[in-house]
């Protein structure tokens, strides 16, 4: 064991001190920056707003593009939430047919690179008509959660001790009302995890959003905002694209804290087994 | 139900038999939007992608027809691809030790509990949750020559006298990327870590100590071997994600300068929308699926370590 | 009876002068109306790139301000416009108008992103007087496709006030490739924050704008007339290359050269700290507190031994084969070449107008410079390829290839790389 006291310590406290600095400064710059003064920028003088503005005037206007996020991710969550609970309810506690083929096939997904299918995803959306819709990429982005979605659904619907719902079911409750009543509040916090992660994922995502959203008015946010950057001949804003930053990042970082132990939670069910 | 299986099964039989029928199909129907979404939107493309990569498939004229093996036989010859594989494979390589590495030692240092700690993990998860274009479009204007703070406080320092350009030579943006991406995921590799190290009992360590091995001893014989299938997952996951890497060059370097930082994504990226063809983006795309099935194969071999305990 | 035919022939008469009357100056005033489209107050989606942003702002406000119809316009990176036009072509979701690099039109008109507008443009009663280059460039297969939107010629820009400082004689501009050479060596060594000249040394686009034409200058060409073959490792562009090599080896360029990739490369020259420079053939905006209207000189780019040429570029407007709101589009192209919007809003802001017949108007002719702007499109070039964005302005195409190794790599590559680009010009 170490010595005992604060002065053994100090090494400790100073390089997890440095450390938090480097992690922290990146995002306190990004904040401090959007506000400051700079060329070139909406904000040429003082400190102020001017950034933030810019980023209303560009293009279809910040409202719009902050909506199509807001839209793109509650579709992706409540689409992963519904098909991973019913599917999760399914693989825990149901036999059938093709059962675990399914759940490799899900799982398989994850091995496919996501390039790789936005091609095809491209051609496809446009022959089904879902081409340049927030539903469409929504639908994609839903199916990328799915392999994790999936994994932790299944695995918390099976840690519910099967006696619970077994006596509902005796008593002639049928199986949509036993996962109603009585499955349903036992994964809450499972759907938590996956709703978050659909979220972050479904909010942050760029690829995506650039090949198959060609109406400039339909972008999400971190496509407007890499778009944003070259507007005028002979100057990049860099001003208003810290501030595009910071709009972005916020409720991220908010959410996140909000909920940071759902998202530990993600990694202690599956990290161990690899 | 027919009076003959009743009088074969009996009553129970049938009963459960219906049951069983009834549970299957009860089954499927739970399972029905997980198997739509998934044929529709992962079975689906892989099979055109598949089509695709054999085709003279251009971007705005479609379809026109099978010229198999063209697409493929296009790939090696293309100029850009031996770089941006070399590049890739260098980046990747960077990348995982550097990530892995930090990721590990963040989580020996956070495995303790206690607030400070608590305080710490969160502090290090924080650039984890913000996402990879925004980190991108972050360091964009942390590194510019305008507005980033880096340089000035270099330069005030008397440590420079020029202004530094991060991403102006291949080198300084390999080592300006690879920073970015270290800033944003090492605390999620501390954290995949973290969860490994938490699972090793206890009593390992005292009976370690009561034997007098050493801090080094202690790490490099019981934690490191302990904490294999966790760096196995570890390493799978940053050697995929690296070699697929796309966005933060496409916002950083743009493949530059001088297209020494193309990745292999980038390149299906530039095949589908710059050159316009389909055909040969996806047949590009098909080539990295093969040996990425192939390194995950690879990978999860290691993963069955003969002396798991 | 004969009464009957009498008033017959009157009635007959009286109706033929009647209808005579109205047929004629109303049906040549339906025929007026017809070519200017329709301006019911739809809303009409309107793509540009970057690069061309100020001027086609200005005419789309202009245009917003004075009609019904009311025009949505979205300015793409320049860099990105290529990838961002095919993605959208390839799921049928183009606006209803966009322009394009006159460059890239080969390629798009023959794809078929535009509407034919054959009818449409023999409709307009000035059509004889606009530029043909942009028109011809947006022809394909004999049918029209697209209309002059924004002209965008290459010329040489130098700070008279640093050439006075220099010892150069301010009115005196350089007139051949070797005394721009000695011209930005001069302003240099005023020293300080001054450079004598920048170029965008990671930038395709840039250097077909401002390069080519000195070869052109010298009659050299720098391709085959069908775009299938290229000539970049000529005699003549291995000197130009050369040039500017020394130029950035001497540290005579301003910081940022080499990395340029494009973006910026125009705001370096109104800072007011750069000798001499090619810039785009435009004052819209560019006078300002670092360097006043009166010290922006302007000169043809020359050759080696003389001669003017200049890079016919620009960009070119067509409708979209997705438009369901032709007409209304058509209003606004129709407009643009009108005389009001030609000369209150293009001539007025400085630049080049798209009719020749309006080149001699009171806002240029007021300023020597535009009348030089205006003259030196007679004397340029529009080159032709079917694959020119992916071979030279393709931020990984091989003509950047080619520049990086000539300007500040391994020059004896040339060659080879001249053959990479020959390959990726064959259709």
């Amino acid at each position: 064991m170490t010595t005992s006291g604060a002065v053994g310590r100090m090494p400790f406290y100073v390089l997890t001190g440095g450390l938090a600095v480097i992690f922290l400064f990146p995002l306190v710059w990004s904040a401090v920056a959007s506000i400051s003064p700079a060329g070139a920028t909406g904000q040429t003088h003082g400190y102020g707003l001017g950034n933030y503005a810019t980023l209303f005037d560009f293009g279809a206007g910040l409202p719009r593009f902050f909506l199509n996020s807001v839209i793109v991710s509650v579709l992706t969550v409540t689409i992963t939430l519904v098909v991973s609970l019913f599917g999760g309810y399914a693989f825990a506690r149901f036999e059938f047919p093709g059962k675990e083929l399914l759940f490799l096939v899900t799982l398989a997904i994850l091995m496919v690179p996501y390039a790789t299918l936005l091609i095809p995803l491209y051609v496809l959306l446009n022959a089904i008509g879902l081409q340049n819709s927030l539903i469409g990429l929504s639908l994609v982005l839903a199916m990328y959660q799915l392999p994790f979605a999936m994994f932790m659904m299944r695995i918390s619907f099976e840690a519910v001790p099967r006696e619970l719902e077994d006596a509902a079911l005796v008593d002639g409750c049928g199986s949509f009302a036993a996962l109603r009543r009585i499955l349903l509040p036992a994964v809450v916090p499972g759907l938590i995890t996956v709703g978050l992660f659909a979220f972050l994922a479904a909010w942050n995502d760029f690829f995506a959003p650039l090949i198959l959203i060609s109406d400039p008015s339909q972008a999400p946010l971190p496509l407007a905002i890499a778009t944003l950057r070259q507007q005028t001949m002979g100057a990049i804003d860099y001003g208003a694209t810290e501030a595009g930053v910071v709009v972005m990042a916020l409720p991220c970082v908010l959410l996140f804290l909000l909920l940071q132990r759902y998202y530990v939670r993600g990694f202690m069910s599956g990290a161990v087994k690899g | 139900m027919t009076a003959a299986s009743r009088r074969t099964g009996g009553p129970s039989s049938t009963a459960r038999l219906s049951l069983r029928r009834s549970r299957q199909l009860q089954g499927i129907a739970y399972a029905t939007p997980t198997i739509v979404l998934v044929a529709v939107f992962f079975i689906l493309p892989l099979l055109l992608v598949g089509r695709m990569s054999v085709s003279d498939w251009s971007l705005l004229s479609g379809d026109r027809g099978i010229n198999f093996p063209d697409n493929f036989a296009e790939i090696t010859p293309n100029r850009l691809f031996w770089p941006a594989v070399v590049f890739t494979i260098e980046y990747t390589l960077l990348v995982t030790v550097l990530l892995v590495g930090l990721g590990l030692g963040l989580a020996l240092l956070v495995q303790e509990g206690g607030r400070y700690v608590g305080g710490l993990r969160t502090i290090f998860l924080l650039p984890v949750a913000v996402g990879l274009a925004s980190a991108s479009l972050l360091f964009w204007g942390l590194y510019s020559p305008s507005i980033g703070p880096i340089g000035p406080v270099l330069q005030q320092m008397g440590l420079t006298s020029e202004p530094i350009s991060f991403l102006g030579t291949p080198l300084a943006a390999l080592l300006s990327t690879t920073f970015l991406i270290v800033w944003k995921f090492a605390g999620l590799y501390m954290l995949i870590l973290l969860v490994g190290l938490q699972a090793i009992p206890r009593e390992v360590y005292e009976a370690a100590a009561v034997d007098g091995a050493s801090r080094s001893q202690t790490l490099r014989r019981i934690t490191l071997p302990l904490l294999r299938p966790s760096l196995a997952l570890a390493l799978i996951l940053c050697i995929t994600g690296s070699l697929l890497a796309f966005d933060q060059f496409f916002i950083l370097t743009k493949g530059g300068p001088n297209n020494s930082t193309v990745t292999v994504v980038q390149l299906i990226y530039r095949e589908a929308f710059q050159r316009q063809n389909l055909g040969t983006a996806a047949a590009l795309s098909i080539i990295v699926l093969i040996v990425l099935l192939a390194l995950n194969v690879v990978q999860f071999r290691g993963l069955r370590s003969p002396d798991k305990a | 009876m004969r009464d009957f035919r009498k008033t017959l022939m009157v009635a007959m008469g009286t109706t033929a002068i009647t209808v005579g009357l109205f047929a004629g100056p109303l049906g040549v005033a339906a025929q007026d109306d017809a070519w200017q489209g329709v301006d019911d107050g739809t809303t009409v989606t309107m793509w540009t790139r970057a690069a061309t942003q100020a001027r086609s702002q200005a005419l789309v406000d202009a245009y917003n301000a004075s009609h019904q119809n009311q025009i949505e316009l979205t300015v793409v990176p320049t860099d990105d416009y290529q990838a961002v036009v095919g993605a959208a072509a390839g799921s049928n979701s183009l606006p209803d108008l966009f322009s394009a690099d006159v460059v890239f039109m080969p390629n798009w008109t023959s794809q078929g992103l535009f509407t034919d507008i054959t009818d449409k443009i023999a409709s307009l009663p000035f059509i004889d007087q606009v530029g043909p280059a942009h028109i011809d460039a947006s022809t394909w297969d004999g049918k029209k496709y697209g209309l002059p939107f924004v002209i965008d010629l290459s010329v040489w820009m130098y700070n008279k006030e640093l050439f006075r400082q220099a010892g150069l004689d301010p009115e005196k501009p350089p007139t051949t490739l070797a005394e721009f050479d000695a011209a930005a060596r001069a302003v240099d060594a005023l020293g300080g924050d001054i450079n004598g000249t920048f170029f965008g040394g990671s930038c395709g686009g840039c250097n077909v704008f401002t390069w080519w034409p000195i070869s052109w200058a010298d009659g050299e060409p720098v391709m085959n007339p069908e775009g299938t073959e290229s000539y970049l490792n000529s005699e003549t562009m291995r000197t130009i290359y050369s040039t500017f090599r020394a130029l950035h080896e001497d540290g005579i360029t301003a910081p940022g050269t080499q990395e340029e990739q494009g973006p910026t490369w125009t705001g370096f020259f109104p800072q007011g700290n750069i000798g001499i420079m090619p810039m785009p053939a435009s004052l819209q905006g560019m006078a300002n507190d670092n360097l006043k209207d009166e010290d922006i000189g302007v000169t043809q780019i020359a050759g080696i031994n003389g001669g003017q040429s200049t890079f016919v570029g620009g960009d070119s407007i067509g409708i979209s084969r997705d438009s369901k709101v032709a007409d209304q589009a058509w209003s606004f192209l129709a407009w643009m070449l009108g005389d009001e919007a030609q000369v209150e809003v293009v001539a007025k802001g400085g630049n080049v107008v798209a009719r020749t017949d309006l080149a001699d108007n009171q806002y240029s002719s007021a300023d020597p410079r535009l009348v030089l702007f205006n003259s030196v499109a007679g004397v340029g070039e529009t080159p032709f390829a079917l694959n020119f964005g992916q071979t030279y302005n393709d931020p990984q195409g091989p003509w950047l290839v080619l520049l990086y190794d000539a300007l500040f790599g391994d020059a004896s590559l040339i060659d080879a790389d001249n053959d990479a680009i020959n390959d990726s010009l064959q259709p």
